[in-house]
C-alpha cells in the first residue's frame, strides 16, 4: 500500500496498455491510498474524479517527464484543497489576539494549548491561558501544570460550571492586564445525541467573547467522521484554523482534509509529541507526501 | 451511514431490470407453450437433475431446458397428473425467480464498498466482506423485490455477525474476575486521549455494583493532572488510589496498588498507564517493564472509535509490543459507526468486550455483535 502511488506511476509509464486504462488503474491506486490515509470518501471520489479529467484532458509540458507531471497533478489538486504550497502565516492580525480552541475528547486541546502559548511567548508575545473545560476532572489543574511549566498566567474558577462566564472573565482580566494573545481552552464534545447542548455552550462563548480565531483541533487518527464532526463545529463557531496533533505517531492525519473540506479553515499547526515545545508549523509539501504514502515530493 | 437507504436505491434499478427481463421470458414461454412438438427429450422429474456446476455461471443454459421439457410434457398429458402438477410448478418457478449474476451485483457491491469504508471499517476488511457477499448471492435465486432485498441484508448482516462471533468473548470480565484468585490485576493502555482514565473509572464502577472491591493505580506519571484526574474519580467512586510522583517510577505504583490490595483483601487492581505512541520505542519498553512487575491477568487495549484506519495499525503494534486480551472501544456515542470492531476480529483475532457511551460512570456496555451488527447497518 505504502508504494502504491509510486508502483502505479511506474507501472503507467512501463506498461503497455492504452492512455486510459493506466490512468485508470492509477486513479484506483490513488483512491486506496486517500481511503487508507484516512480521507472522507466522498471527497475521494470528487477529488480523484477531478484529477482524471486533467490527466486525461491536458497534456504535459514539453520540459516535465511524463511521470512528473502526472504527481504534480495530484499534488496540485491535493494541496489547492488546503490552500496551497506556502506554508501558513501565524502570526496573529491584530493585537490583543482571542483564540479558542475546540475539539472532541481527547484530541489534545489542553496539551496544545500549552504548546501554543509557548510558540507565541518565544516569538516574543505576552500569552495568557484561559481554562474553561469545567467537566473533565482536574483539566484546569493540568492547565495550571502546563501554565507554571512555561511560566505563563492561567485563569480559572475551580469550582465553577459556568464555562460561558468563565471564558469572558478571564479574557476580559487578560485584556485589562494588556495580555496580547490568549488563549481559551475548552472541553472536549462531539456534539452528538447527549452532547448538542455542549455544542450550543460551545457556540454562546463563541457569541459572547468573540475571539478573533476558532481553532479546531484534530487527532491525526481520526477517520471518517471527521467530515460531519467538523461540519458540526464549524456551524457552532466559525472554525478558522486547524491543528493536527499526534502525528508523531502512524496516523497519516487524512481526516484533517476532510475537516478542511468541512470548513474551509487553514491548517496552521501540527502536534508531534506530548512535550511541550513539539509543536510546527504545518508544511502542505510534507503533509501530501504523507498522505500519498510517499517518502518525499 | 444510511446504508440500507441508498442500498435500496441502488437495488430498485437492479429489480428493475430483472423484472423487465422476467417479462420478457414470461412471453417467451408463452409462445413456445402454444405449438405442441412431440417430446424430444426424456422426461426428466425435477431440476436436481440438472448438473450442480460449482458456482460457475452458465446457469442460465441449464435453466432453459427444464422450461422446454414442461412445454412438451405438457401436451403429452399423462396419467401421472402428479408429476405434471410439479413440472407446472417448476415453470412457475422459473417465471418467479432468476438467477443473481455477477454483473448484476456489481453497482451494488461498489455502493456497499464506500458504505463499510464510511464506516471506518479497514480497506482490507471491506474487500473480504465484500468477497463473501458476492459468494453468497452469484448464482441464487431471486424473485420479488422484498425477497431481493431481504437476501442481500441477511447475507451481508450474517457475514458481518460471523466475523464479529469469531473469537467472541460471551462471559462477562465481571464474572470472570468473581471466580479468579484475589487480587485480579487489569490493566489498561493505548495511546494518548482514547480515553483510558475515564474507562478505568467506569469499569471501577462497574465492579463495584457486582459486589467486588476496586484498587486503582495511577501509573500515569508522565502527563500533567494525570494523577489529580484520577483522584477525583476515585473520590467520587469511592475507591482507593495509589498515586505516584511525577516523572515517578509507573511499575513501583502499580507495585504497591497490588501490595495494598494482597494486604486489605481487595478483588481487582485496575492500573492505568500514560498514554504512548505505539511508535515510541522507550515508551513501549516501559510499557513492557510495567507488565513484567505487574503481571496482570488481564491486558486490555483502549481504542478510539472515532479512529479510522490507524485504530488497526495501533491494534497490530501493540499486540506485537506487549499483547492484550480484549479490546474496550470508546466515544461511541459520537455518532461513530466503530468498524474497527470488524477490522480487529477479522485481521487479529481481538474481541471487542465493552463500548464507552458517554461521559459517566454507568456508559460503558458490553458489547454484542447482534446489536453492534444492526447499528452498524441502520
Amino acid at each position: 500500500m505504502l508504494d502504491g502511488i509510486r508502483d502505479a506511476v511506474k507501472k503507467f509509464l512501463t506498461g503497455n496498455a492504452s492512455y486510459d486504462v493506466a490512468v485508470e488503474e492509477f486513479i484506483k491506486e490513488l483512491q486506496k491510498s486517500l481511503i487508507s490515509s484516512d480521507v472522507q470518501v466522498k471527497l475521494v471520489l470528487s477529488l480523484t474524479n477531478k484529477i482524471k479529467e486533467r490527466l486525461k484532458k491536458e497534456t504535459p509540458p514539453s520540459n516535465l517527464e511524463r511521470r512528473e507531471w502526472f504527481i504534480k497533478v495530484v499534488y496540485d489538486e491535493l494541496s489547492a484543497l488546503f490552500g496551497g504550497d506556502k506554508e501558513p502565516e501565524v502570526n496573529p492580525k491584530s493585537n490583543p489576539w482571542v483564540i479558542m480552541l475546540v475539539g472532541v475528547q481527547g484530541t489534545g486541546k489542553t496539551t496544545t494549548a500549552g504548546k501554543l502559548a509557548y510558540f507565541y511567548k518565544r516569538r516574543g508575545y505576552k500569552v495568557a491561558l484561559v481554562g474553561a473545560d469545567v467537566y473533565r476532572p482536574a483539566a484546569l489543574e493540568q492547565l495550571r501544570q502546563i501554565g507554571k511549566q512555561i511560566n505563563v498566567p492561567v485563569y480559572g474558577e475551580p469550582d465553577s460550571s459556568d464555562a460561558v462566564g468563565i471564558s469572558e472573565r478571564g479574557v476580559a482580566k487578560f485584556l485589562s492586564e494588556r495580555y496580547e494573545l490568549i488563549i481559551i481552552d475548552t472541553a472536549g464534545r462531539h456534539g452528538y445525541g447527549e452532547e448538542s447542548k455542549l455544542l450550543d455552550e460551545m457556540k454562546e462563548i463563541y457569541e459572547k467573547v468573540k475571539p478573533n480565531e476558532v481553532v479546531l483541533v484534530i487527532d491525526a487518527s481520526l477517520g471518517q467522521k471527521a467530515f460531519d464532526l467538523a461540519k458540526k463545529f464549524h456551524e457552532a463557531s466559525n472554525v478558522g484554523s486547524i491543528i493536527i496533533t499526534k502525528m508523531d505517531g502512524t496516523a497519516k492525519g487524512g481526516g484533517a482534509l476532510s475537516a478542511v473540506a468541512a470548513t474551509g479553515a487553514r491548517i496552521k499547526f501540527i502536534g508531534l509529541g506530548e512535550k511541550i515545545d513539539e509543536l510546527e508549523v504545518f508544511n502542505p509539501r510534507r503533509f501530501v507526501a504523507r498522505i500519498l504514502g510517499m517518502g518525499d515530493l | 451511514m444510511n446504508c440500507f437507504d441508498r442500498l435500496k436505491k441502488a437495488f430498485s434499478s437492479f429489480t428493475e431490470k430483472i423484472s423487465n427481463k422476467l417479462e420478457e421470458k414470461k412471453e417467451e414461454i408463452k409462445e413456445t407453450e402454444r405449438p405442441s412438438g412431440p417430446p424430444q427429450e426424456p422426461v426428466v422429474t425435477s431440476d436436481t437433475q440438472v448438473p450442480e456446476q460449482d458456482q460457475t455461471p452458465k446457469r442460465e443454459t441449464t435453466e432453459l431446458k427444464p422450461e422446454q421439457r414442461i412445454a412438451d410434457q405438457a401436451v403429452q398429458n399423462s396419467e401421472n397428473v402428479q408429476r405434471r402438477e410439479d413440472r407446472k410448478f417448476d415453470l412457475f418457478g422459473f417465471i418467479r425467480y432468476k438467477e443473481i449474476k455477477e454483473e448484476d451485483v456489481s453497482d451494488l457491491i461498489d455502493e456497499l464498498r464506500f458504505e463499510l469504508l464510511e464506516d471506518d471499517v479497514s480497506l482490507e476488511v471491506t474487500e473480504k466482506i465484500l468477497e463473501d457477499l458476492k459468494r453468497n448471492l452469484v448464482g441464487k435465486k431471486v424473485s420479488r423485490k422484498e425477497n431481493l432485498e431481504q437476501l442481500i441484508h441477511e447475507s451481508l448482516k450474517k457475514s458481518l455477525k460471523d466475523i464479529l462471533k469469531k473469537n467472541y468473548i460471551e462471559k462477562d470480565v465481571v464474572e470472570t474476575i468473581k471466580t479468579s484468585k484475589k487480587p485480579f490485576v487489569v490493566m489498561f493502555f493505548g495511546v494518548n486521549g482514547v480515553g483510558k482514565t475515564t474507562t478505568i473509572a467506569k469499569f471501577a464502577m462497574l465492579l463495584k455494583k457486582s459486589g467486588l472491591s476496586v484498587i486503582i493505580a495511577a501509573s500515569d506519571t508522565f502527563r500533567a493532572a494525570a494523577q489529580e484526574q484520577l483522584a477525583v474519580h476515585a473520590s467520587k467512586l469511592e475507591v482507593p488510589l495509589v498515586k505516584g510522583k511525577y516523572g515517578g517510577d509507573p511499575a513501583s505504583v502499580a507495585f504497591d496498588a497490588i501490595q495494598s490490595a494482597k494486604s486489605r483483601g481487595i478483588d481487582a487492581v485496575l492500573i492505568d498507564t500514560a498514554g504512548r505512541m505505539h511508535t515510541d520505542k522507550d515508551l513501549v519498553e516501559e510499557l513492557r517493564r510495567l507488565v513484567r512487575i505487574a503481571k496482570p491477568n488481564l491486558k486490555v487495549l483502549v481504542l478510539d472509535s472515532l479512529a479510522g484506519n490507524d485504530a488497526l495499525k495501533q491494534a497490530e503494534y501493540f499486540e506485537k509490543a506487549v499483547g492484550y486480551d480484549f479490546v474496550i472501544l470508546t466515544k461511541v456515542d459520537a455518532d461513530a459507526k466503530g468498524g474497527i470492531a470488524l477490522s480487529l476480529a477479522y485481521e487479529l483475532g481481538k474481541p471487542v468486550m465493552y463500548l464507552g457511551m458517554g461521559q459517566d460512570y454507568d456508559s460503558l456496555v458490553k458489547f454484542n455483535p447482534d446489536w453492534f451488527t444492526e447499528r452498524l447497518l441502520s
